[in-house]
């Protein structure tokens, strides 16, 4: 039961990139093909999954004035692990999302998590929230990915289904700045404000609901 | 001594995360090592295989402009790799030039062109242009005979004056 | 005369072609963050500048000297991350017994700049560049010089942002993206862009 309140969370009322405004540099970086962003996607994701689970175990060992030092240490490391596997298991990816592999230690969710969630609650719940929180990381990309995919050079999932992806708009009409820089300030500027839209109206709906009662 | 002890565990407990972090990324790293080499490796010949076939490659020194490794490749001829400013950033190239001192293929490596327009560069049919040419060559704008991408003059110079400087660096080398 | 040109091609391109936050996207949560006024804004700006080059120069002196003499460059990202940790905690105890005015200003940005993905980003971007000493100081202080210039013109615009009308959901921060967005318009107009 908790855990659909915390996918829900994740999701949408506390989005780590819609809601909680975080990790947004590799959120508009990476996001012009879908391939790019399930693969940053999955890889926060284990991250943070895993980060928050050895935070969580470790949560009553570290004393409280290096905690962020140690959990940079322990976030670092993980990300480094994740760096290499990738670089021998997939060159692709790694190749086409840079130095924005390496970057995720400073991807403002995991810290955020970790300082945040996991060093007050057990490991199962750690867990569950890196899982939750990572779903809802890798949603908010693949959304960005789509849209400016499709807007940017009119194809569909690029990387995923062949190298040039499905195409969809005739290749004279797609607006080439949405894959620019421009375009990820701009879309993700939009979701965020649908995002803000969609949960005003959740909560009146909510506060309806709690009136009638 | 209160404040020493304190001290003393901060610093064990943070130096002992750091050694276990080292300890399990050496182990990755020894893990994924060779694999990781193999796949540059594999990755750098497959460029040269794609622009001059040969049996084996073997490096050559050399310090002419723009070229950071320079391959014998058997009796055919030579593999340059040249390194030319683009349009976003440095475009790293492969070169084929045979014994004739004409080009046999170009590949793109790596660049930073601009998506849709300058990184069609790396694009068959804008590449396929180059084979077959010598001599010193440029863009139909500045009255040569490569066709330059749309959108995309300033790409198309630079990887004509990779292809350039191939062809003198192969011409130092052959005589 | 080459050394200087390449510095100033460096430069040039760290200000302007590849700003840091407008076309690398690297450092954009400051950037959201503390840009809602102009003299914070300045403030943050200049600290980054100053971590940035002493980061630089730490990163590339134990990359140069202790990672690639032991063959650990695959540690960069943890060791990298740790010494612009401590950098900064330096730096703060100094400007704070030193300079206390300064840290005054500069004391709140300063435990921000350790999770800053330009700092980061900036050591390793030298590395894979493979720029030399002088060189990686000089595009760590320019890159600096680069985030202040965004960060301090997107502060002037959103100070006007603020008294605006528009659809309620895009109040606040979404506006903001989309300010953001058109400064990395302009900013486009840059690339490409040579001096020799």
């Amino acid at each position: 039961m908790n855990f659909k309140k915390q996918l829900k969370e994740g999701l949408l009322t506390n989005n780590p990139v819609l809601s909680q405004l975080l990790g947004m540099c590799s959120t508009m970086a990476i996001t012009t093909t879908l391939f790019n962003g399930i693969g940053m996607g999955l890889s926060v994701t284990i991250i943070l999954i895993c980060s928050n689970i050895v935070i969580s175990l470790l949560r009553k060992v570290i004393p409280d004035k290096i905690r962020i030092a140690a959990y940079i240490v322990i976030i670092a490391g993980f990300v480094t692990m994740v760096d290499l596997l990738l670089k021998a298991f997939l060159p692709a990816l790694s190749e086409s999302l840079g130095v924005f592999i390496p970057l995720i230690v400073v991807n403002c969710i995991i810290l955020g998590r970790a300082e945040s969630y996991a060093s007050k609650n057990g490991v199962l719940a750690s867990a569950v929230d890196g899982l939750t929180q990572g779903i809802g990381y890798t949603a908010a990309l693949v959304l960005m990915c789509i849209i400016r995919e499709l807007l940017g050079s009119g194809t569909f999932g690029k990387g995923v289904f062949g190298a040039d992806g499905i195409r969809i708009l005739p290749s004279q009409y797609p607006a080439l700045m949405i894959i620019l820089p421009v375009g990820g300030f701009l879309t993700l500027g939009c979701l965020i404000a649908l995002t803000q839209w969609v949960n005003r109206k959740l909560a009146a709906r909510e506060a309806a609901k709690e009136a009638a009662k | 001594m209160k404040n020493a002890k304190y001290i003393l565990r901060l610093t064990v407990t943070l130096l002992l995360i750091t050694a276990v972090v080292a300890g399990l990324l050496g182990l990755v790293n020894y893990l994924t090592e060779d694999k990781i080499e193999a796949l540059q490796n594999e990755k750098a010949e497959s460029a040269m295989r794609e622009v001059l076939e040969a049996e084996r490659y073997t490096p050559l020194e050399t310090d002419a402009e723009g070229v950071t490794a320079l391959y014998q490749a058997g009796d055919k001829g030579c593999v340059v790799r040249v390194s030319v400013n683009g349009f976003g950033g440095a475009i790293d190239m492969m070169v084929g030039v045979d014994t004739n001192r004409t080009v046999t293929g170009v590949s793109i490596i790596s660049h930073s062109e601009t998506a849709s327009l300058g990184a069609n560069c790396t694009r068959e049919d804008f590449r396929a242009q180059f084979v077959g040419a010598s001599g010193s060559l440029a863009v139909t704008k500045d009255g040569g005979a490569i066709d330059a991408l749309t959108g995309a003059t300033v790409t198309s110079r630079a990887v004509t004056k990779g292809v350039n400087l191939a062809l003198e660096c192969v011409k130092e080398v052959l005589g | 005369m080459s050394v200087f040109i390449t510095l100033f091609t460096i430069s040039l391109n760290a200000i302007l072609a590849e700003n840091f936050i407008l076309v690398k996207f690297l450092g954009i949560c400051p950037f959201m963050g503390v840009s809602k006024k102009l003299d914070t804004s300045l403030g943050m700006g200049l600290a980054v500048i100053f971590v940035m080059a002493l980061a630089s120069a730490a990163t590339w002196a134990v990359n140069e000297f202790l990672l690639v003499p032991l063959e650990l460059a695959y540690m960069q990202t943890v060791v990298f991350i740790l010494v612009i940790a401590a950098l900064v905690q330096f730096v703060e105890m100094f400007l704070q017994k030193v300079m206390p005015a300064l840290y005054q200003a500069l004391g709140i940005y300063l435990p921000l700049i350790t999770t800053n993905c330009a700092v980061l980003g900036v050591a390793l971007l030298n590395i894979q560049n493979g720029y030399t000493f002088l060189e990686s100081v000089v595009y760590g202080i320019t890159g600096g010089i680069g985030f202040t210039l965004a960060i301090v013109l997107f502060a002037s615009i959103r100070e006007r942002l603020e008294d605006c009308d528009c659809p309620k959901a895009f109040k606040g921060f979404p506006l903001a993206l989309i300010a953001a967005g058109l400064l990395a318009l302009s900013f486009m107009g840059f690339s490409g862009f040579k001096v020799f």
